[in-house]
Formats: structure tokens, C-alpha cells, sequence
């Protein structure tokens, strides 16, 4: 025996998957809604999710460059910290970048998307210590940013402009709320949401929702995410939604209608999907997953009503920031555990 | 009995069981070592007390060490010879421990004790505690003690689920000595008043459990292949539907549960006068030649058990006494064998982990496979700002069986039992 043997804690065997294969896991699962987002908006599309991803890698790359001190002796090793900085890659800039690209209209400008990016990770993640320790998610964050500052991708009530194509689709990222209502009365049918085949003015990548199902069902069967949270999200959305559309005087939808155009249309798969989900995020035990995605139902669907505005990514990002309390008060019970009876004297 | 399926458990992981190494290999006796160091730690309290002097001439089976207090054990010698040396060596587990050194004189004189026939329950007690029996699973704690309950009980759990990877020796034990395993739960049913025996086997040992289903008054459930099924009060609750409480004991719910080993173990000591010095150990892995079964006498030099085996084929990354889960990882073969030991691994760099820690990634899958339902990142998260208390509190930490379910599932790797370890520790310094 020589003296390379290695002593450590049990256990001695560990299962495969790593942060990285995880995250290379979530990369493929978008890939769907990306490959769609290019296919509906073109080159637009394409150089948007380059200049969000690129931007936010190498956001990443220049903090890690510059953040830890030394900065003189690192430009002389400048190979040597590449090779290390790429050994300690981990995807998860990537992923944001990609979600905050696939959250924008189509319309959005270079620059805005790169501000968007470089804000995403060098504030809201690598300013509170990098992967794992960000309070909200940075994509949503970035995307809630960018639509304060610049106003452009802004949410806002959108017209039914004809058919997608030539660069003409209208502002707002989301086909949705105020014209949630109406969107069966203009044409559009359930079946053209579902594809988004028709639908202008959703953000790229949450424009065709089989796209992002295809990416929900890969994650539940390779468990990256449990099949039933981003259901518990939708479903409370829109049942709450549809409930709060009946109490409207004066408007003639039924319940099933409003409940399928408030599913359907806008970011809420997505939302649902690929960025309440994220781990950092989301509460650490089952019941407190149950309670996280049920709020961001309620929340989602009370102002989705009142504001008429797309507020997935504001909903995503409050509810982030109770995620530390529901996980402190929220603590599984032990297995034999028994509530200790009161003696009664 | 037929067999049946146990309750339903979902917490665990499935690790690759790796025992298609070693579970073909029928039992081999290992060829006599020419001395032995038999450690006076074999249990899980306090070391026992030599009783005999250097220069002493020992049978197998003679006396050495008296057991020093309730839940401490007799130790036998393993070899017939001489005592050469009494002299602290540094155990498995780092610290200091005091061995007896015996030189074989390779005539393996036997000094077993009377057999008994149609033995009383007290009789059987007072014999496995002469005997020196301790629960073979691992833990070492004295059979007898287990077999005076202090409340009534009524079924008697044998388990036979041997849910670590790569251990084949109770797998080889259940096939080869079905029916002294069935005769020695008999026994301790009787010692301790269990009308019911049931034992519990996992799934992916089809041979065992056909083995025992001829036995009328034995009960076979059998188990999901799941890691950690073997654990004390996940296999109660799976064979038996009772939940053992926390901070409990199983006796508590009218169960007591005990290896098969073991229960071999009491058949010999009863019906032969047998005392226990001998036990099957697993050698296996990737690095060994050929891995074994073997027969194996107590205080066994490793070095002897290798070279039997073969020796390395490879070089080793990890050495690992026990089961690859919840085993300690030795630094050289320059050990000896005990009472509990159940397996030598020779682990080469594939079959292990080596990696380094990432950040945690905050993604609960720890707290979803925790058999006790427990929350391993609330505890390495506050242990590691020094927040013992609350990691207890938050984490849970005191209910921790270290079965290693979470650290096995974490993808950044993080040394989640080490914070465990670390934090019980710190607690019990409080206490």
C-alpha cells in the first residue's frame, strides 16, 4: 500500500449527479423554448439570448477575476485562473443569462439586455457570495430591473397585433391580463396560445408553452424538480384568477375560459417552471415547497387582477424574500415523533 | 411462511449494490494467523478487563477479558497459545486502545463451554453474556442486555436486510446456517419472551428469503432494496407498523431487534458452548483479487485477510472497514479484526468519491432521502457558522442515525456527517 489512500467521514460512495450535471440538466431542458423563441422571432431572438448568456458568463468570469484581491498577481497568472475559474464553473450564470434572454421581448436593445445580464449576476447573485446564497432568483430580479429602468419590456395591457413576423410585434412581453379576457373574442384560439402560433407580443421564450412543457417533463424524470410544484403553482393561479374574473360585473366569460387564457397566456408556465423552481430560492422541505408555491400562486392571480400587468417576475422575486422565514418555521418532525401531550393534573 | 411485502418507506437512496462481488463466494475458513491481538474494546461500553497475564498459556475459547459493567462484554481468546504482550495500540477509530497479543501455537485447542439442552430463559441469558455476545450489525451492543427488556415484549425483528453495498456476509450466513440462525432466534425469543419472530430480508436476496419461508414460526417480510432498511426503527416500523418514538428504545413498542449473526451466534454458544471468537467478514471492492467470504477468528491481522485474498489488483484510493455508508476509512492494514467487524473494502478511485465540496446549492434533497426526516443542511449550515444549538434544533441533528443517505445524495458533496458528528459532539459537551 503507498500513501496515497484517502481518510475521510463516511459515507465512502456518493451518487453521480453534481451541481454541475444538474445545472447542465436545466440547460437542456431549455433548450426547447429556446430553439421556439428563434423559430417565432428570428435573429432577433437569437442575438438577444447571445447577448444575455455571453454577458452574464463573463460578468461571472470578471468578478471572480477581480473580486478575491490580488488582482496584479492575477494578471500575471492570468491561464492559471481561467483554468480555475473554469474548474469551478458551474453553469448557473449561463442559466440566468438564458431565462432573463427568454423573459424579454423580442424588442428589447442590445444594450438593455447586456445591462440586464451584467445586473443579474454581478449584483443580485456574486454580491451575495455566488451560487447558493442569492436571496432571489437573478433572472427575475434582472428582468423586474430592467423593466423599471427601461421601461421597455414593460408588461403592459398589448394589442392583438396581426400575425407574428417582419419585426412588427408590438411592445409589451406578454400577451396577457387586461386582454386575458378578450383574447378568445379576438381570434386567438386555446390551441394558438399552447403553441404560440399567432400570439404576438409574449417574451420570447415564453411564447409557446409546449416548448416549456417539453423542458417541465425532462426535469421531473431526471428529478431535478418534483413534477407537482410548478402544477401547484398554475393551478392555484388560475383557479384563484378565474374566481376573481366571475366577480367582475358586466363581463360575459365563464369560469373554464378565463382559467385556460390566464394558464396559458403570458409568462406563468414559465415562471412556474424554470424559475420558482430554482433551488437557491425555494424552500428546503416538502411542506415549505407546498406552502412557497401555493403564496405565488394567490399572489400571482390577486395582482395579475387588480394591476393588469404581467407580475410573474415581481411575484417570483417578493415570494423569494419570505423563503428564509417559511424555512425557519417550517421544520420537518422528526420520524416517531409525537406532539407531547399536555398533562392534565 | 409465505413471505410478505413490509410497509410501505419512502425516505432513502438506492445505491448500486455491488454485492455480485462476493455474494457467490461460499464461505471460506481463513488458514489460522500466527498471532492475534485481540482489542478489550468489542462493545459499545466500557472496555473489558484483562484477566489473564503476559506469559499465560489460552485456549480458543479461554476467558481474557471480564466484562466491566451492564453493557460491557467478556472476551474470549480466538486462538490456543500464549499471551505475549498486553500493550495500548492506536484502534481503527485514531484513539488509544488496550490489546491482548496472543502467539497461536497452530494446535487450535478448543475450552467451549457445557452445551445446554432445553435451556430456560435465564440460562440462555446468563450464556450469551459468558459467551461474549454482541449485536453483530455494527453497533456492538451486549446481546444479553438486549435480551432483558425492561418492558414486556413480543416480537423478536431479526434483520437480515443488510442494506449496505457491497457486504455479502450475512447474505452467505442466511444461505450456509438458515437453520442455526432459526434455531438461535428460537432461542432468544425464549430468553427474552417474544411469542413472534419475524425477519426481515431485502429484496435482492431472493435465495434467503426462499431459505426461510419453510420455517413455520418465522415471519419473512421483505424489504425494498433502499437504503438504509436495515436501520433499527425504519425496519420496525417496515416488518412490524410500529413507530419507536424519539429518544426511545424499541422495547418500548414491544420489539427488540437483533443481526442474524447474532443469532448464530447464540445457536452455537447454546447448543456447542461455542463463545464467540469467530465471524464472517466480507472482503471486497474493486482493488481486491479476489474477493471473499471468510471465517474469520477475532484480532486477525488485516494484513493476513489481504494476502489471503490475493492482495491488491489494483491500487486502492480508499480502504474501508464496515460498509462503504456508515464504514471507517483506515489509513493502513495495520489493524485487527473484532467482534463487529463486517467487511474489509479495497475501494479503487472509480468506486469511490474523492471530490471536492461546492457550495450548497440549497436543493433539499438531503432532508428528502433522511429516513429520520431530519434537515442535514439546517446542521451544516449553522455548524459551520458555530451555531451548534440551533443546529441541533433546526437540523435535528441529536436524531441523526448517520446512515450517510444525505451526504451519498448531495450533489455539491458536502461533508454533511462531518458537521453532524461535529455538532452531536459539541452538544453532548453541553449536556
Amino acid at each position: 500500500m503507498n500513501n496515497q489512500i484517502v481518510i475521510s467521514t463516511p459515507p465512502h460512495v456518493k451518487c453521480k449527479s453534481t451541481t454541475k450535471s444538474i445545472m447542465l440538466d436545466v440547460l437542456i431542458s431549455l433548450a426547447p423554448a429556446t430553439v421556439m423563441a428563434i423559430v417565432y422571432f428570428g435573429l432577433n431572438a437569437l442575438w438577444i439570448v447571445l447577448t444575455a448568456v455571453l454577458g452574464a458568463v463573463a460578468t461571472e468570469f470578471v468578478y471572480y477575476f477581480i473580486a478575491q484581491g490580488g488582482f496584479a498577481n492575477k494578471c500575471k497568472n492570468a491561464l492559471d485562473v481561467c483554468k480555475k475559474w473554469w474548474k469551478q464553473f458551474d453553469y448557473t450564470s449561463a442559466i440566468t443569462g438564458l431565462i432573463l434572454a427568454l423573459i424579454l421581448p423580442s424588442t428589447a436593445i442590445w444594450y438593455e439586455v447586456l445591462i440586464g445580464a451584467i445586473f443579474s449576476i454581478a449584483i443580485v447573485k456574486m454580491l451575495f457570495g455566488g451560487t447558493g446564497k442569492n436571496l432571489v432568483n437573478p433572472a427575475a430580479m434582472g428582468r423586474v430591473f430592467m423593466f423599471i429602468s427601461f421601461a421597455i419590456a414593460a408588461p403592459v395591457v398589448c394589442n392583438i397585433a396581426p400575425i407574428l413576423g417582419e419585426g412588427t410585434i408590438a411592445t409589451g412581453a406578454s400577451a396577457l391580463s387586461g386582454n386575458i379576457l378578450q383574447g378568445n373574442e379576438a381570434g386567438i384560439s386555446y390551441l394558438d396560445l399552447f403553441l404560440g402560433t399567432g400570439v404576438p407580443a409574449a417574451a420570447i421564450g415564453e411564447t409557446c408553452k409546449a416548448a416549456i412543457i417539453i423542458g417541465w417533463i425532462y426535469l421531473a424524470v431526471k428529478k431535478v424538480i418534483k413534477w407537482w410544484q410548478p402544477l401547484i403553482y398554475i393551478a392555484v393561479a388560475g383557479l384563484v384568477g378565474a374566481l376573481l374574473a366571475l366577480t367582475v360585473e358586466g363581463q360575459s366569460v365563464d369560469f373554464i375560459n378565463s382559467f385556460l387564457s390566464l394558464t396559458l397566456s403570458g409568462g406563468l408556465i414559465f415562471g412556474a417552471v424554470f424559475m420558482a423552481t430554482d433551488y437557491v430560492t425555494s424552500p428546503k422541505a416538502t411542506l415549505g415547497q407546498i406552502i412557497y408555491f401555493v403564496v405565488l400562486g394567490l399572489l400571482t392571480a390577486v395582482l395579475r387582477h387588480y394591476t393588469k400587468l404581467e407580475v410573474v417576475s415581481f411575484v417570483i422575486v417578493l415570494v423569494n424574500l419570505i423563503v428564509p422565514l417559511i424555512d425557519r418555521y417550517f421544520i420537518r418532525k422528526p420520524f416517531g415523533y409525537k406532539r407531547e401531550k399536555k398533562e392534565v393534573k | 411462511m409465505k413471505a410478505v411485502k413490509g410497509k410501505n418507506f419512502f425516505a432513502g437512496v438506492h445505491v448500486p449494490d455491488m454485492k455480485h462481488l462476493a455474494n457467490g463466494v461460499a464461505c471460506e475458513v481463513l488458514p489460522l494467523p500466527e498471532t492475534v491481538a485481540i482489542s478489550v474494546s468489542q462493545s459499545i461500553g466500557k472496555p473489558s478487563i484483562p484477566c489473564v497475564e503476559v506469559g499465560a498459556k489460552v485456549k480458543a475459547g479461554t476467558l481474557i477479558a471480564k466484562a466491566d459493567g451492564a453493557i460491557s462484554s467478556n472476551i474470549v481468546s480466538s486462538v490456543s497459545g500464549e499471551v505475549t504482550e498486553i500493550k495500548e495500540v492506536k484502534g481503527t477509530n485514531g484513539s488509544k486502545e488496550t490489546c491482548i497479543f496472543i502467539k497461536s501455537d497452530g494446535l487450535d485447542e478448543k475450552q467451549w463451554l457445557e452445551p445446554i439442552e432445553n435451556p430456560t430463559a435465564e440460562q440462555i441469558k446468563q450464556r450469551i453474556c459468558e459467551a461474549g455476545i454482541v449485536g453483530l450489525g455494527g453497533a456492538g451492543f451486549p446481546t444479553a442486555v438486549k435480551a432483558s427488556p425492561r418492558t414486556p415484549v413480543d416480537t423478536l425483528v431479526l434483520n437480515g436486510a443488510e442494506c449496505e453495498p457491497y457486504l455479502t456476509c450475512d447474505h452467505r450466513i442466511m444461505i450456509e446456517k438458515t437453520d442455526e440462525i432459526v434455531r438461535g432466534a428460537r432461542l432468544l425469543a425464549k430468553a427474552s419472551g417474544c411469542s413472534n419472530v419475524i425477519i426481515g430480508i431485502e429484496a435482492n436476496k431472493p435465495d434467503c428469503i426462499e431459505a426461510f419461508e419453510k420455517y413455520d414460526d418465522v415471519k419473512v417480510v421483505i424489504l425494498k432494496k433502499q437504503y438504509p432498511m436495515g436501520s433499527e426503527k425504519q425496519l420496525i416500523y417496515v416488518c412490524t407498523g410500529r413507530k419507536v418514538g424519539l429518544g426511545k428504545l424499541p422495547s418500548d413498542v414491544g420489539v427488540i431487534v437483533n443481526n442474524v449473526g447474532t443469532a448464530f451466534a447464540v445457536c452455537e454458544a447454546v447448543e456447542l458452548g461455542k463463545p464467540l471468537y469467530e465471524s464472517v467478514i466480507t472482503v471486497s471492492g474493486g482493488a481486491i483479487a479476489n474477493p471473499k467470504n471468510l471465517w474469520v477468528r477475532l484480532g486477525t491481522p488485516f494484513s493476513n485477510i489481504i494476502s489471503y485474498c490475493g492482495g491488491e489488483s489494483v491500487e486502492p484510493k480508499k480502504v474501508v472497514l464496515g460498509g462503504p455508508m456508515t464504514g471507517a476509512a483506515l489509513a493502513s492494514y495495520d489493524a485487527y479484526t473484532k467482534k463487529t467487524c463486517a467487511g474489509i473494502l479495497l475501494m479503487t478511485e472509480k468506486e469511490t468519491s474523492v471530490e471536492e465540496p461546492t457550495p450548497c446549492l440549497n436543493c433539499g434533497k438531503c432532508a428528502d432521502v433522511c429516513p429520520m426526516y431530519l434537515m442535514p443542511m439546517n446542521t451544516a449550515f449553522y455548524a459551520a457558522a458555530g451555531e451548534y444549538e440551533l443546529a441541533g434544533k433546526l437540523g435535528g441533528t441529536m436524531n441523526c442515525v448517520e446512515c450517510g443517505a444525505c451526504e451519498y445524495i448531495c450533489p455539491a458533496k458536502r461533508p454533511l456527517i462531518q458537521s453532524i458528528r461535529k455538532t452531536k459532539a459539541e452538544l453532548r459537551k453541553k449536556m
